[in-house]
């Protein structure tokens, strides 16, 4: 058999591997974008009562890393390894938390609505939690209470029944909050000036049992 | 095996270990805790409210607290930062080194003279992982300021009634959700924010330009009641917009990780674009030399240009302003909370007229604050848990020269403080309800 001869049996057959691998894995990839959560996991721990400096400092790490309807899970490498995600497709498997999901998160909130403990979501963990922020709003779960937006404070949240952002900094010189929070597949993770506080749609609430 | 099967089969088990170290290497590397060139250990953030308008001769208290970075990814993290603020007072030479003191909540803080003339500050502090930042972060070239209150106009606004609100003078603009020539942009559903058009302004020519970003485009609204769409690029989800006096239009693109100002002309061709010196701006205005951007941690004006090529960040930072200059060498300054708001009209160093707003209702934010005849026209939210309006007064040097309230005709959000723009004599208010946007016009009467 000639050099030619295995050349042109060898290059169908590598065609051929590399288009049935890239259709049965890749297509899938593509379809879900960038498949970014591929790569999360399930790791968490419980903890003892930790601070809200520490849930501030969890969420922070979040900003600037997109968002995703249903998602949870993001590194730290401060870009959406996702933009552009078809909004309100949890099947997009794209990077970052949606509003509740992030909430339930850096609140280090357990799965099980009737357990108040706290638990350490690695980055990583793909998870939502139980909430919506509609069940926030309505203080819903052991660990939450709904308390009056004029007491709230850093880490407390506002939420309405379609969203729910956190308290990051507390009353500017406009009189606004700074707020932490996943807010829209374009606007992904972040920090945001927002009047919350003062818009009758949205209700205080508060995690208990910080440090 | 047949041996003539041999080469193909060869190809095809090559090309299917190339097509999963293809996928691996692309899915693994998306979704890695820490990709190559991340920044993985920066500074983080000093947050800090200035307190821009404080009486005279006395005391106040500069308050500072610190988001970590370089957090790892296991339970708690926080730093433990240290820091001094670096005083002068107005007319002075140096700064003088004051320590922070960390407080039993954590907040670093240092009790400052206000004294007869003001002061100027910053901060320079250590997060405890050996890395310094400076806030305002270009520290004594363009510090942070408090102008000296000696004397003030007192409004007290009483306890808010929540009564009838007060209608439009009239409807300029009403437009539907979608994409039409005749529609807006809506960004909804569950578990996010409902986000409409961000912005609007009023152009030199009366066209109302609206900031249709969910739709990445500017809608001109013309007197004559046509339209016209200007399609823009627009990465983030929300922004701000203001319109010059020569038309140019000045577009904050508020996205998560860097904020871009872009400039276009009348007819919406691209005439610039910078990055914002700060990683948040939540407003644009248009000042007496060129477009100013609010923008966090330092909130501080940051010019960003009306030339091209625009300011740089660095020039941005050494430029930034603690006042909102407007025409007349005057500038203004706000500074609210829940129980008053205070505002100034400040030319340099020196107050030229100062406001105290009291309610015994909880005041909200300060959607717009503009000179008005001899005072200022200001619009602040009023609210308790259950219900909100919008209050317009009229400020002048010897109290409230006229006030009313205004529906808060707000179901989709927009950017947080782009509700109302003034023109004129006239207030316009964006609003919005389930079956779309109208922007309203109020007569405020009196001279502007």
């Amino acid at each position: 058999m000639t050099s030619r001869t295995k050349l042109l049996r060898f290059v169908p057959g590598l065609v051929g591997g590399l288009t049935l691998v890239l259709l049965a894995f890749g297509t899938p990839a593509g379809a879900y974008h960038t498949n970014f959560t591929w790569g999360c996991n399930n790791q968490w721990e419980n903890v003892a009562r930790v601070r809200r400096s520490d849930a501030r400092l969890y969420a922070y790490v979040a900003a600037s890393e997109g968002y995703q309807w249903g998602g949870g899970c993001w590194n730290n490498n401060n870009v959406d390894d996702s933009p552009g995600d078809p909004p309100r497709d949890p099947n997009t498997r794209g990077e970052g938390p949606d509003c509740s999901g992030f909430t339930f998160k850096s609140w280090l909130e357990r799965s099980e609505t009737s357990d108040a403990g706290f638990r350490y979501h690695y980055w990583l963990q793909n998870v939502h939690g139980p909430y919506s922020a509609a069940a926030f709003k309505s203080g819903a779960g052991a660990p939450n209470i709904t308390v009056a937006k004029a007491s709230t404070v850093y880490m407390d949240a506002f939420a309405s029944t379609n969203h729910i952002g956190m308290i990051y900094w507390a009353n500017t010189a406009y009189n606004q909050d700074r707020i932490i929070e996943a807010k829209c597949e374009a606007c992904g993770t972040g920090t945001w000036a927002r009047t919350y506080r003062g818009n009758p749609d949205y209700t205080g609430v508060r995690r208990l049992y910080w440090q | 095996m047949k041996k003539k099967w041999r080469w193909p089969l060869a190809g095809f088990v090559l090309g299917g270990l190339v097509g999963a170290t293809l996928l691996t290497v692309n899915v693994v590397g998306a979704s890695s805790p820490v990709p190559a060139g991340a920044e993985s250990n920066s500074f983080g953030e000093i947050l800090h409210t200035p307190p821009l308008l404080a009486r005279a001769s006395e005391p106040i208290e500069l308050r500072y607290d610190v988001v970590c970075g370089g957090a790892k990814d296991e339970p708690g993290g926080t730093c433990s930062p240290k820091g001094s603020v670096f005083v002068r007072a107005s007319g002075a030479n140096g700064f003088v080194e004051q320590p922070l003191e960390r407080e039993p909540d954590g907040l670093l803080s240092a009790e400052v003279s206000v004294g007869d003339g003001g002061f100027d500050y910053y901060a320079e502090i250590e997060n405890g992982h050996g890395e310094t930042a400076t806030l305002p972060e270009a520290a004594a070239a363009a510090p942070q300021h408090v102008w000296p209150l000696r004397s003030w106009t007192t409004v007290d606004l009483g306890a808010e009634s929540f009564g009838e609100t007060t209608p439009p003078s009239s409807v300029v603009s009403e437009l539907t959700w979608g994409k039409g020539t005749q529609a807006l942009g809506l960004d909804s559903g569950q578990e996010q924010s409902r986000i409409g058009p961000s912005a609007f302004d009023v152009a030199p020519d009366g066209s109302i330009v609206v900031l249709d970003q969910v739709n990445h485009r500017l809608s001109r609204l013309r007197p004559d009641g046509t339209s016209m769409q200007l399609p823009i690029d627009f990465a983030g989800g929300e922004g701000d917009l203001a319109v010059g006096g020569d038309g140019t239009i000045y577009v904050l693109d508020a996205g998560a990780s860097q904020p871009v100002v872009r400039s276009f002309s009348p007819a919406g061709d691209l005439i610039a674009g910078t990055p914002l010196g700060e990683a948040t701006g939540d407003m644009i205005r248009v000042g007496s030399d060129g477009p100013l951007v609010h923008a966090y941690p330092s909130e501080m004006w940051l010019p960003t240009g009306r030339g091209r090529p625009p300011l740089a960040p660095e020039q941005q930072l050494s430029g930034a302003q603690a006042a909102r200059t407007v025409d007349g060498g005057q500038a203004v300054v706000v500074s609210a909370s829940p129980a008053e708001a205070r505002f100034a009209l400040v030319r340099g160093g020196d107050v030229v007229g100062s406001w105290l707003v009291r309610s015994s209702t909880s005041l909200g934010e300060v959607q717009l604050a503009e000179p008005y005849g001899d005072g200022l026209l200001v619009v602040v939210r009023v609210w308790d848990e259950n219900q909100a309006v919008f209050r317009v007064l009229r400020l002048a040097p010897d109290g409230l020269a006229g006030s009313f309230a205004v529906d808060r005709a707000e179901w989709a959000e927009t950017a947080s403080l782009s509700r109302f723009r003034l023109h004129g004599s006239t207030l316009y208010q964006l609003r919005s309800d389930p079956s779309g946007v109208e922007i309203a016009a109020f007569e405020i009467g009196g001279t502007r």
